[in-house]
């Protein structure tokens, strides 16, 4: 059932929870309100039409913009007003929409550069390691300055920028956009993989089919609130969603 | 006679390396024409003047004295005013606008304070002057501490972005300042370390600009061309090939002298400026690379 009361009861401290979060840009407001928690080990995806404010709920988690009102908690602890790389020093990494890898440098550089918070430093040969292994096609172009890449391999490296800086919470905004359908399916394979060795993913997407069936746990944003939430099924079989945003 | 020519290219070119690595990288990291670089650079020379005729310090000292100066200088500037205006993305935007304007005051309150205190008269002193024979080149002492001072702190930056945490924290500001901060760089700290390092370097450059030439309070200007000239050739905010530029432009301009007059001068620099600029607007050695 889809129910409008708070997500997942059962636990009892998420590893994310915001509460009436706003945030905009200069005097634009987006977010009007947002309140959403993220248990440990679960993916959650936020799905809505284009403009209803994922990508900015996404920024102010990882405080590339500031927020305005409202609480964000990680791990129990207020990270409202930290900046962006204490956030990823305490275990936040986000994948940007647009991927914003670092163009000039090559590959590797890229992904150290990920490691450069000091907890993720000390163990940064061991993750590049285990990253070129999950992501082979990294590691064949290493040495390649990244922005020769195509939109896929420079998701991949994205993401696995994100890997390196050890994080508990891999914020995926909008990883699919103007990738293949090929492409696409790699990306929800790695998101399922990850999900496996226990990250905990929020997700935001605009394919809300391959989003609902991904997840474990989903919130509709319309207009930069909360208009739904339930799991993946529940939203996936709402009449509304299956009609505004499934095309059925 | 090549030769000589070579070594006079080399240490022009060390020089133009030297000025145009502080303002890239303050134009790097900050986005923030400062037009005022070159006024450093005179702030640096006068420390060496006032240090050594009336303290009877040598320039190398001066070196470390100008450093600081300019760097506490540069410092202030960031923790006073700019922080506070790169902390939201509207008034960023706007001091980016607004920076050429802003240190164009920098530069005239520099320039007249200077005059004020120094009056405008050119000053000099004499350093290391005695002239060595090294194969078939003549080189004065100061010339040689120049070029070797220069080439070390050029050196000395690019092994710090090639292999120092922090380097690799000041070239992803560089290349993206809003993705910096995501991967966990204290963007804020990089900024205001890279500007007190780049006022620095136009310190040191200006002690060692002091030992070859006479100094008044408006020998920056033509500096901060140079600068400018420079990285537009190596293409903005690219570190190394900034520093190759400052070496190319030493050599067109030496040799170019050379072989017309000095008249030419000028024509030379902004002639190679707007063909560069005509024929390949991302620099001599830039890649123009389309982020997918």
């Amino acid at each position: 059932m889809i129910s409008p009361s708070l997500a997942a009861v059962s636990e009892p401290r998420p590893l994310l929870s915001v509460e009436k979060l706003e945030a905009g840009y200069g005097r634009v407001q987006i977010l009007r309100g947002i309140s959403l928690s993220i248990a440990a080990g679960t993916v959650t995806a936020l799905v809505g039409p284009n403009g209803a404010g994922k990508t900015t709920l996404m920024k102010a988690i990882a405080g590339m913009i500031p927020a305005r009102s409202g609480q964000i908690r990680f791990d129990g602890r207020d990270i409202l007003a930290m900046p962006s790389y204490q956030r990823v020093e305490s275990g936040i990494a986000l994948v940007p929409e647009g991927r914003l890898i670092f163009a000039r440098l090559s590959v590797e550089q890229n992904l150290r550069l990920g490691a450069v918070v000091p907890h993720a430093r000390s163990k940064a040969d061991q993750t590049l390691a285990e990253i070129y292994e999950r992501f082979p096609r990294l590691a064949e172009r290493r040495n390649q300055v990244a922005g020769s890449m195509s939109g896929g391999e420079q998701q991949m490296l994205a993401l696995g920028r994100g890997l390196m800086s050890q994080p508990r919470l891999i914020l995926l905004d909008e990883p699919t956009l103007g990738l293949a359908p090929i492409m696409v399916a790699r990306v929800f394979e790695v998101i399922a993989e990850l999900r496996q060795a226990g990250f905990t993913i929020l997700l935001s997407e605009q394919n809300s089919h391959l989003a609902l069936g991904a997840c474990d746990y989903a919130y509709l944003i319309e207009n930069g609130s909360i208009h739904l939430q339930g799991t993946g099924a529940d939203l996936a079989g709402n009449d509304e969603v299956q009609r505004l945003y499934m095309g059925r | 006679m090549a030769a000589q020519l070579f070594f006079a290219a080399l240490c022009s070119g060390a020089l133009y390396a030297l000025v145009a690595l502080g303002l890239n990288l303050v134009y790097g990291t900050l986005r923030l024409l400062n037009i005022a670089h070159g006024d450093l650079a005179m702030i640096g020379a006068y420390v060496a003047f006032v240090a050594f005729s009336t303290f009877g310090l040598a320039p190398p000292v001066s070196m470390v004295l100008a450093a600081g100066l300019c760097a506490a200088m540069g410092w202030a500037l960031y923790a006073g005013i700019f922080r506070r205006l790169f902390a939201t993305p509207e008034t960023a935007q706007r001091l980016e606008a607004n920076s050429l304007i802003l240190f164009y005051g920098v530069s005239v309150i520099l320039q007249n304070v200077m005059a004020l205190g120094f009056t405008s008269t050119a000053r000099g002193y004499s350093y290391m002057g005695e002239v060595w024979r090294i194969g078939p080149v003549m080189a004065s002492g100061n010339r040689l501490l120049m070029l070797g001072t220069a080439l070390a702190i050029c050196l000395g930056v690019l092994l710090v972005l090639r292999f120092h945490a922090f380097g690799w924290s000041l070239r992803a500001v560089i290349e993206r300042r809003e993705a910096a901060g995501i991967v966990g760089v204290n963007v804020d700290r990089v900024q205001g370390i890279t500007i007190a390092l780049g006022f620095a370097i136009a310190g040191v450059a200006g002690v060692l600009v002091s030992m070859t030439e006479q100094i008044t309070p408006f020998m920056g200007f033509p500096l901060t061309i140079a600068a400018f000239v420079v990285i537009v050739l190596g293409g903005l905010g690219n570190i190394f090939a900034g520093i190759v530029a400052g070496f190319v432009l030493g050599f067109v301009e030496t040799f170019g002298i050379a072989l017309t007059s000095a008249t030419y001068r000028s024509i030379l620099i902004y002639g190679l400026f707007v063909t560069v600029l005509l024929l390949r607007p991302q620099g001599l050695f830039g890649k123009a690379i389309q982020v997918r």
